[in-house]
C-alpha cells in the first residue's frame, strides 16, 4: 500500500489532458506523471503546486496522505452510489 | 561570429609566429643569438638589439593569455548551455564496449614479473566504462526532479559500495602481511582500489538506469 493516494489521473482526464501534455506543462517527463498517478513517486512541493495549478484543483484534493479519512470517504461514496 | 573569432585567433597566431621567427633570425644574424641560445640572465645587460626578441616574447605571452581567456569563455558558454538545456548528454551506448579495456589490467601481472612495473593494474578502472552502456540508454533525457533524485540516490549507493570496499581493503591490507610480502600487499591494494573506482563508475550509471526504469516495489499491506 502506498503512503498516499493520488487522484491526479481522474482530474487530468476531467481536464482532457494527456500525460504528455501535463508533463510538458509542469516541466517533467511523461514517466514521472505516470508514476505520480500510480502513487509510486512522492513529488516535491513545487511540482505538486505546478500540477495543482495545471489541473485547477487544490493540492490536498489530488494528493491524500490521510489514508484512513480517504478510505472512509471512499466507502461512504461507494455506499451512496449503491443506494 | 564564431568563424570570425576563429579566423582572428589563427591570424594573430600566424602574426605572432612570424614576428618570433623574424626576431629570432635578427638575433641569430645580428645579435650573437641572444635570447635564442641559452644565456645567463643573472648578468644580463640591456642592448638595443635585444628589443625585437623582447617585443616578440611579450607578444607571444599576450597571445597565450588571449588563448587562455578564449578557452575559459568557451568553457563558460558551454556550461551555461548545458545548465539551461536540462537534457542529459548524448552518449552512444556502444561506448560501453570501452569497458573491455579493463582486461588490460591483467597485463600488470606480466609487467610485474618482467620489470616490476605495476602501473598497468590501474587499467582495471576501465571496467567502469561498461557504465556508458546505461548512460547511453539515458542520453538526451529530460533531467526533471525525479531524474535528479534518482541520480543522487544512485551516486550515493555507488559511493557507499566503493568506499566500503576501500575501507575494508585498507584495514585488511594495511597490515602489510599479504603472503608475507609488502610488494604483493601493495599490488593487491592497487587492484582493489582500481576495481572499487570501476565499480563506482559503473554502479552510478547502472543504478540510475535501474531506478529510472524499474517499477517501485509496492509495500505489502498490514
Amino acid at each position: 500500500m502506498p503512503d498516499f493516494v493520488c487522484r491526479l489521473k481522474r482530474y487530468r482526464q476531467l481536464m482532457d489532458l494527456t500525460q504528455e501534455q501535463l508533463a510538458n506543462q509542469v516541466g517533467v517527463r511523461r514517466e514521472t506523471i505516470m508514476r505520480l498517478e500510480k502513487a509510486q513517486y512522492n513529488p516535491s512541493l513545487k511540482l505538486a503546486v505546478d500540477i495543482s495549478r495545471a489541473v485547477g484543483i487544490p493540492i490536498e484534493e489530488i494528493f491524500i496522505f490521510d489514508l484512513e479519512e480517504f478510505n472512509s470517504r471512499d466507502t461512504s461514496e461507494k455506499n451512496g452510489e449503491k443506494n | 561570429m564564431k568563424k570570425n573569432s576563429t579566423k582572428i585567433t589563427v591570424f594573430l597566431g600566424v602574426i605572432c609566429a612570424l614576428i618570433t621567427a623574424g626576431s629570432s633570425w635578427y638575433s641569430v644574424v645580428f645579435n650573437d643569438s641572444r635570447f635564442v641560445a641559452p644565456m645567463d640572465l643573472s648578468v644580463y645587460a640591456f642592448r638595443m638589439q635585444d628589443l625585437p626578441m623582447i617585443v616578440s616574447g611579450i607578444l607571444f605571452a599576450l597571445y597565450i593569455l588571449y588563448l587562455f581567456v578564449m578557452l575559459m569563455r568557451i568553457i563558460r558558454v558551454k556550461k551555461q548551455k548545458e545548465a539551461s538545456s536540462r537534457m542529459t548528454k548524448r552518449v552512444d551506448p556502444r561506448l560501453g564496449l570501452l569497458g573491455f579495456f579493463g582486461f588490460t589490467g591483467f597485463l600488470g601481472f606480466w609487467t610485474y614479473h618482467a620489470d616490476k612495473t605495476v602501473f598497468p593494474f590501474v587499467f582495471f578502472i576501465f571496467f567502469g566504462f561498461f557504465g556508458f552502456f546505461y548512460e547511453g540508454k539515458l542520453s538526451a533525457t529530460l533531467m526533471d526532479e525525479r531524474y535528479c533524485e534518482n541520480k543522487l540516490k544512485a551516486n550515493y549507493s555507488a559511493n557507499k559500495a566503493a568506499m566500503s570496499i576501500i575501507f575494508f581493503a585498507t584495514v585488511f591490507l594495511g597490515q602489510g602481511t599479504l603472503m608475507g610480502n609488502l610488494e604483493y600487499t601493495f599490488i593487491a591494494y592497487i587492484i582493489t582500489v582500481a576495481l572499487a573506482i570501476a565499480l563506482n563508475l559503473f554502479l552510478s550509471s547502472f543504478l540510475l538506469y535501474r531506478y529510472d526504469h524499474e517499477e517501485l516495489p509496492k509495500e505489502s499491506e498490514g
